[in-house]
């Protein structure tokens, strides 16, 4: 007598979707999902990708798939990563998931959340012609638990029009950078933007990159894995580095997102920002051409240069109740035409992870990027990828709390130092 | 037993009709099942350690010793004292003014008081998001105090350590103002306008008339109020997950945000449960309160 | 008196004044009052401003700035691309049987307590109650796992049930309040007319009761309408999310895009503005059932 109503509306729901050209695939599952058990048939695409580009373009991708339906659910990447675990976790899971490689994903597969893909690395697997340094970032336990597609490099993205008008030059080296952004503020100017509040975590970029200039990359894997500790004396020099950079960040970046920070650097209200290749599916289409990045400056010579370079892709629930469909799709997304058709669409500068990929069409801006990375001698992720996403928080809250009080530096790092201990103790 | 001691009345001493006994169980058994069942389990878990995987660890009291240990926490119970007082003083106090202003009939009562109690049909979630906007470096706030001259004073409201609490408190009560009116406009109502009266002839001032007269009428209410502000306070979690998830640092932190982030983003179910029993603890003798009075109105 | 407040109140202080009208301070009053309205008001015209301008004049004049123009932009992106159309019929699917089914099963409750001896009654009332003033957070962990021991979680069977379950207590109690005002005298007529226990219930004791289950439904609506934590607690696919939930998906996908982020909590909005401007009396009068007791 109660469920007679209900499952009538939840098939019009469907109908009351259908206007909604993006979200086709949506909206087929809206009427599905009410007789519950179809699920072996249908596969779930969880979906972090909510900013509208890279969301279209994901849309895209997966109607291009036809061997089964699939769903497609986006869902914003701050709740997103709130409850990957309890997604993961459910007795119903999505099939697969967007998410990133790195210590995170072993993490999971260390709970024995997520499926062996090891098979799509082997013999004409999809991925079997990637890269060895992306196996061994997608490995966890001798098995391969992670379908890496995209990734991208982090750099100080500024406007070149804006560096002319302003008459500076690039920087290669530390004092250079710091007398950049001296000019920049004598010219009423912020010179550094960064987007900490709804997204603390940007202020890890700096963190990271300082770390590998001064201490290397060996050494920042193994802070972030509790090797050292963080109110050591190396850490202590990365902040006294970071110091010298508070006058110059824009103090409203606090209130900022990382989407915000952007605003100001295209409008000429600042400077310079370090922040992932993404950004440019933020800026106008007008400012793109405009937009230029140079490497984090040389602060040690002896130190062997490092970059980030963040790789994103998708892993597969070890519940999906369709583990062949599943690989399936893995396999799709993997390919080199859905790899090219999502990077295009996105907007986003990321860069394939198939090398059948042609990259020679890329814009400039791409190819100085995979530049970039081919000259490093080391790569990382970025601070959670490294770590954990419960690290990170201990990151968020010592790196915001420095920027507010940089003179607390000693206690901010002490306290840092205990809560990381109780994370990676646990 | 005080239902036992009420007048049996002839009709209803008679064997209860089994269809009544449907008519009660089947509510009965979704607020068990939906309820009281999870509760239990909530007091259980909380002396576990268990990351959702295979079966929990008992680990008797640990997870209530590490939660005094825990800054974290610690500052989270802190700001919900603030957030209790905060929420509940200001909202009282202005509800209550506005009641007693807006108590006589006379023009314009009517829009006055939709104006004021209108904020509260928008979920906290919306209202987290209307006053973001004013927040913002460059919104409404900044901007007005501005052109009044007031540049000193221009915060980054949300992003700043020291107000990022009571930004978010503003918005709350805010919304909350309106409801804490209606509960006293209807308490006025409910007192004898012959006592203002004759006080007013026998020469007493609007605050005295208001303070002897008026006050202590309102004694019932003001229970009311104070026992579901205090539960509506310790129940928080919309409108700070909305504006600043806690942050900068832990700075907005409250109990319930906290719990969500233990419990939901680092699945430390134990951990997180134990929180839950302390907000439930917390809650308890406000909860009592209330369900004294309710027993009172019954029994009356 | 409690009796008395049990039943709703008319909002209007309709009714002859106490006293004759005192013009004389009436400008104080309206010069104090008029200002603090509009100061109340404020934040609200102000976010509905916002979503009628377009992003490039946000983008070039700030959020704070008088509009230059005025654009659908925001709403059309909102209610497309958004999906916050969708999420509004999804809250309709959901605000809709929950509010019927909490309000049936609790009349069911309060019916059974409040007209039949049935042992215990008050303490089954008192816990009743007491389970829906307990803290939210204390449910939330178990309750993900109950929806999927059930095999709903994540559908919106789930919400539905955790909204009824967890409001049941509280409109039982008001229904038996306002039960037991209703004079023996009338069921016992019925009876002896032949009427058995469930007629009385259906011809008699729900249609007097009319006025509480209206305002308790105002109220049962907008609450449910605006909820978000169970929503976030046990739905994770976006095409199922209610509006509130779906607000916040948005804002996390159209972080600077403030035209479109007010657009959307406007559409959140509009609906329980109409709720409660339909149904204001009953609204105010369940405030009060709500919470004088």
């Amino acid at each position: 007598m109660v469920s007679v109503p209900l499952s009538r509306r939840g098939f019009l729901a469907g109908i009351g979707g259908v206007g909604m050209a993006s979200l086709l695939g949506a909206c087929a599952t809206g009427s599905d999902d009410s007789s519950a058990g179809a699920a072996s048939t249908t596969l779930t695409l969880q979906s972090s990708l909510s900013d509208p580009d890279p969301k279209a373009a994901l849309t895209k991708v997966v109607e291009g798939y036809s061997k089964t339906p699939v769903t497609l659910n986006t869902i914003a990447i701050e709740t997103f990563r709130a409850q990957l675990p309890t997604y993961l976790n459910s007795g119903n899971p999505p099939d697969v998931l967007t998410w990133y490689a790195g210590s995170v994903a072993r993490d999971y597969a260390g709970k024995g959340f997520l499926l062996d893909v090891s098979d799509l690395w082997t013999g004409n697997g999809a991925c079997a012609g990637f890269s060895d340094a992306l196996k061994e970032l997608s490995t966890a336990d001798g098995k391969q638990i992670f379908v890496p597609t995209n990734y991208y490099w982090w750099g100080v993205f500024y406007r070149k029009s804006a560096f002319q008008e302003w008459g500076v030059q690039v920087p290669t080296t530390w004092d250079e950078f710091i007398a950049v952004c001296k000019t920049i503020k004598s010219k009423g100017v912020a010179p550094i933007s960064m987007g900490t509040g709804s997204t603390p975590w940007v202020a890890s970029g700096w963190f990271d990159y300082l770390n590998l200039r001064i201490n290397g990359a060996e050494f920042h894997r193994d802070l972030l894995a509790g090797k050292h500790a963080f109110d050591g004396p190396e850490v202590k020099t990365v902040m006294d580095h970071y110091r010298q950079l508070v006058e110059y960040i824009d103090p409203k970046g606090r209130s900022y997102s990382w989407q915000d920070a952007v605003t100001p650097l295209t409008a000429k209200k600042a400077g310079m920002y370090l922040i992932g290749a993404f950004i440019t599916s933020g800026v106008p289409s007008d400012a793109v051409d405009d937009l230029d990045f140079f490497r984090v400056p040389i602060i040690d010579p002896s130190v062997p240069v490092a970059e980030e370079a963040p790789t994103d892709g998708y892993f597969a629930s070890a519940k999906s109740k369709n583990p062949e469909g599943a690989k399936e799709l893995l396999s799709y997304l993997a390919s080199a035409p859905a790899q090219q058709q999502f990077i295009q669409l996105a907007k986003s500068s990321n860069l394939p992870t198939s090398q059948q990929v042609d990259t020679t069409t890329f814009a400039p801006l791409v190819q100085k990027g995979i530049k970039l990375l081919n000259e490093s001698k080391a790569i990382t992720q970025f601070f959670n990828r490294d770590s954990s996403d419960e690290l990170q928080t201990t990151a968020d809250t010592a790196l915001t709390k420095f920027l507010d009080k940089p003179g607390d530096v000693n206690k901010i790092l002490a306290e840092w130092q205990a809560s990381a201990k109780k994370v990676l103790g646990s | 037993m005080t239902a036992l001691a009420a007048p049996p009345r002839k009709k209803r001493l008679r064997a209860v009709p089994k269809v009544v006994w449907f008519f009660l169980l089947i509510p009965a058994a979704v607020e068990i099942g939906m309820v009281f069942w999870p509760a239990v389990n909530s007091f259980y878990l909380s002396l576990t350690e268990w990351n959702g995987l295979g079966a929990a660890k008992p680990v008797g009291l640990d997870n209530f010793k590490n939660l005094f240990a825990d800054d974290i926490f610690r500052g989270a119970l802190w700001n919900n004292v603030i957030w209790a007082i905060g929420f509940g003083g200001l909202s009282v106090l202005g509800g209550l003014a506005l009641a007693v202003a807006l108590n006589r009939p006379r023009r314009g009562v009517g829009l006055y008081r939709s104006a004021i109690y209108l904020p509260m049909v928008f979920s906290l979630a919306v209202t987290g998001l209307f006053w973001r906007v004013q927040y913002q470096p460059d919104g409404t706030i900044n901007t007005l105090l501005g052109a009044v001259g007031l540049e000193s004073v221009e915060k980054q409201w949300l992003a700043n350590p020291d107000t990022a609490l009571y930004a978010v408190l503003i918005a709350a009560v805010w919304r909350q103002v309106g409801y804490v009116m209606v509960l006293y406009l209807a308490g006025l109502k409910s007192t004898d306008p012959t006592l203002d009266d004759a006080a007013a002839t026998d020469g007493a001032g609007p605050w005295q008339r208001f303070r002897y007269v008026t006050w202590p009428q309102l004694r019932g209410v003001n229970t009311v109020v104070f026992a579901v502000t205090v539960i509506d306070s310790l129940r928080t979690f919309d409108i700070v997950w909305a504006m600043t998830q806690g942050g900068p640092y832990h700075s907005s932190e409250l109990l319930s945000t906290y719990m969500f982030q233990q419990g939901f983003t680092f699945l430390n179910l134990g951990y997180a449960s134990a929180i839950a029993v302390v907000i439930f603890a917390l809650a308890l003798i406000f909860i009592i309160t209330y369900l004294v009075r309710a027993t009172k109105e019954e029994v009356a | 008196m409690s009796t008395a407040t049990l039943t709703p109140v008319p909002a209007k202080t309709a009714g002859p004044p106490p006293t004759k009208p005192k013009r004389r301070r009436g400008w104080v009053f309206h010069a104090v009052m008029a200002p603090l309205t509009l100061l109340w008001v404020a934040p609200m015209v102000f976010v509905l401003v916002l979503a009628f301008r377009s992003f490039d004049d946000i983008a070039a004049n700030g959020t704070a700035a008088w509009p230059v123009s005025l654009s659908l932009e925001g709403f059309r992106e909102a209610l497309g691309r958004g999906t916050m159309g969708r999420a509004l019929w999804t809250s309709v699917q959901v605000t809709v049987p929950a509010v019927l089914l909490s309000l049936l099963l609790a009349s069911w409750a309060a019916y059974a307590l409040s007209r039949f001896h049935i042992p215990g009654r008050r303490a089954i009332l008192l816990t009743m109650l007491a389970g829906n003033l307990l803290p939210p957070q204390i449910l939330l962990i178990p309750v993900s796992r109950v929806m999927e021991s059930l095999g709903i979680y994540d559908t919106l069977y789930a919400l539905v049930a955790i909204h009824v379950g967890f409001g049941l207590g509280f409109y039982t109690f008001v229904l038996h309040g306002f039960m037991r005002s209703i004079p023996e005298e009338l069921t016992e007529a019925a009876r002896i007319d032949g009427a058995g226990v469930v007629q009385i219930y259906a011809r008699i004791i729900m249609p007097l009761c009319r006025p509480s289950l209206a305002a308790l439904g105002a109220l049962a609506t907008t609450w449910i309408f605006n909820d978000l934590i169970w929503a976030i607690t046990v739905l994770r696919t976006e095409a199922k999310l209610p509006v509130t939930a779906a607000l916040l998906n948005l804002q996390g996908g159209y972080v600077s895009n403030w035209n479109v982020v007010a657009a959307a909590s406007v559409i959140a909005a509009v609906p329980t503005a109409i709720v409660f401007f339909a149904f204001q009396r009953h609204f105010v009068s369940g405030l009060l059932m709500g919470s004088s007791k």
